[in-house]
């Protein structure tokens, strides 16, 4: 077994004074792949938005550690440049800011951080046209506007792909495989195989076996009312699958 | 076409034009940071078929006071305006855009569109946006559009969850939101302009 990953510890916490994750725990170690199911307002995206640091979640209780240091002490720059990354449920339209120009921004803050000067011109256009075959996207996808008129499977793409040009240590994919097709799905989970290291880890959030099926999780978590009711393997997903949430 | 750049404070914008027909206009000012200033134009359509394209973005910063005033009037019909004017304040900057489209009624078959834009980066700015249409003709396709916002918030988280400190994203944000006008300036113009972002902080 790796080391910790990420360890949360009766996590209460919730938005505009209404209290919604009412005690997670959970921890996740290095290597591992862990899924989140789950009925609509169980808390899902509450938990990745908290993990994430938006402004507007409050945690009221408990506490969570990211490689052994105070997550929610950190702005969500910070956490980003630890190694936390959100592939976004509903990924923002940003008009006039290329891909490959807010990429760079993004890989170069980190540097910055790092105490690393900016990424070299070459270096950077070899990542991007890697990156850019990873999720099979034609080179003039990096000229793009983010986001801005991509349909929804090219946005989930195009999160997955940002994925990848920051390697990220921990991923969160909310809900990433909703409305996609088929052939959408496989650039999804081969983008997710091409990222797993034993160091790095994943929590999947999805209502489908589909996508797990393919990843192959550690452990699978039903989050029901702000709580984790359950957790298993691949027959957890089945049971979701063949009986609903309903059972838990 | 690109169209014909004036940098307020350096360069004379016109300030009265009128168009025979089929002439066209297509100007484009900016304000940078810096000192007081008041662009006034006005524009006359009188000859059928004739176009104005009056654009502009204007950055104000600490105490600067920004007031822009358009007036386009349709005498003739069969013409065509847009105004598209962007612009944030910060600091305890002060902007007031005025902008009327008045269609004379016998300017029919007239398209006329306005739109305003501004952003308060600050607590302390002040923006008053007063679009007016005046419409004396009925067959005509006529808009305008004026909204004073703050940066997005979840566009903001986006950036930032991606890496981008807070500072750096809301320059980004702004370069996106001028983008429709910024991006029709010449290459080092535009780029003046966005270096000029960093100073429209709080």
């Amino acid at each position: 077994m790796g080391k910790v990953l990420l360890k949360i510890e009766n996590l209460h916490a919730g938005i505009a004074g209404k209290e919604i994750l009412k005690g997670i725990d959970l921890t996740i170690n290095e290597g591992e792949v862990h899924a989140l199911m789950g009925p609509n307002g169980a808390g899902k995206s509450t938990l990745s938005a908290v993990l994430t640091g938006r402004p507007d979640f409050v945690v009221t209780e408990g506490s969570v550690t990211f490689r052994g240091k105070d997550l929610l002490a950190m702005a969500p720059e910070e956490r980003a440049w630890a190694g936390l990354f959100l592939s976004f449920q509903y990924p923002i339209e940003i008009p006039g800011v290329s891909i490959s120009n807010f990429m760079k921004s993004a890989i170069n803050a980190k540097r910055k951080a790092q105490g690393l000067k900016d990424i070299a011109p070459g270096d950077y256009l070899r990542l991007l046209k890697e990156k850019m075959a990873m999720v099979k996207m034609k080179g003039e996808f990096a000229k793009r506007e983010v986001n801005v008129g991509f349909s929804g499977g090219e946005k989930k793409r195009n999160e997955i792909f940002q994925m990848a040009m920051l390697e990220p240590v921990l991923s969160i994919l909310d809900e990433t495989d909703s409305g996609l097709d088929v052939d959408a799905l496989k650039i999804v989970s081969d983008g997710v195989d091409a990222l797993r290291t034993p160091q790095s880890g994943f929590i999947v959030i999805t209502h489908y076996p589909s996508l797990l099926e393919s990843m192959k999780p550690d452990a699978v978590h039903v989050l029901k009312n702000g709580r984790i009711a359950c957790t298993g393997g691949m027959e957890v997903a089945q049971k979701v699958q063949t009986d609903g949430f309903e059972s838990f | 076409m690109a169209p014909k750049v004036y940098i307020a404070g350096r360069d004379e914008i016109p300030r009265k034009v009128s168009l025979g027909a089929g002439e066209e206009l297509d100007i484009l000012f900016v304000v940078f940071p810096g000192a007081d200033c008041s662009i006034e134009v006005d524009v006359d359509l009188c000859g059928p078929g004739a176009d104005a394209q009056i654009r502009g973005l204007y950055l104000a910063t600490g105490n600067q006071k920004v007031d822009i005033a358009l007036d386009v009037r349709h005498s003739a019909g069969g013409c065509h305006s847009r105004q598209l004017v962007k612009g944030i304040a910060s600091g305890s900057a002060r902007a007031n855009f005025y902008g009327r489209i008045y269609v004379a009624q016998d300017a029919q078959k007239t398209k006329a569109y306005q739109e305003n834009h501004n952003i308060l980066a600050s607590e302390k700015a002040k923006i008053g946006t007063k679009p007016q249409l005046e419409i004396y003709a009925d067959d005509v396709e006529c808009s305008h559009g004026a909204t004073i916002g703050r940066l997005n918030e979840d566009e903001q988280f986006y950036m930032r969850s991606r890496g981008i400190p807070e500072a750096e994203a809301r320059v980004l944000q702004m370069i996106s939101f001028l983008a429709p006008v910024a991006g029709l300036l010449p290459e080092d113009l535009a780029n003046q302009v966005y270096e000029s972002l960093s100073q429209c902080q709080d």
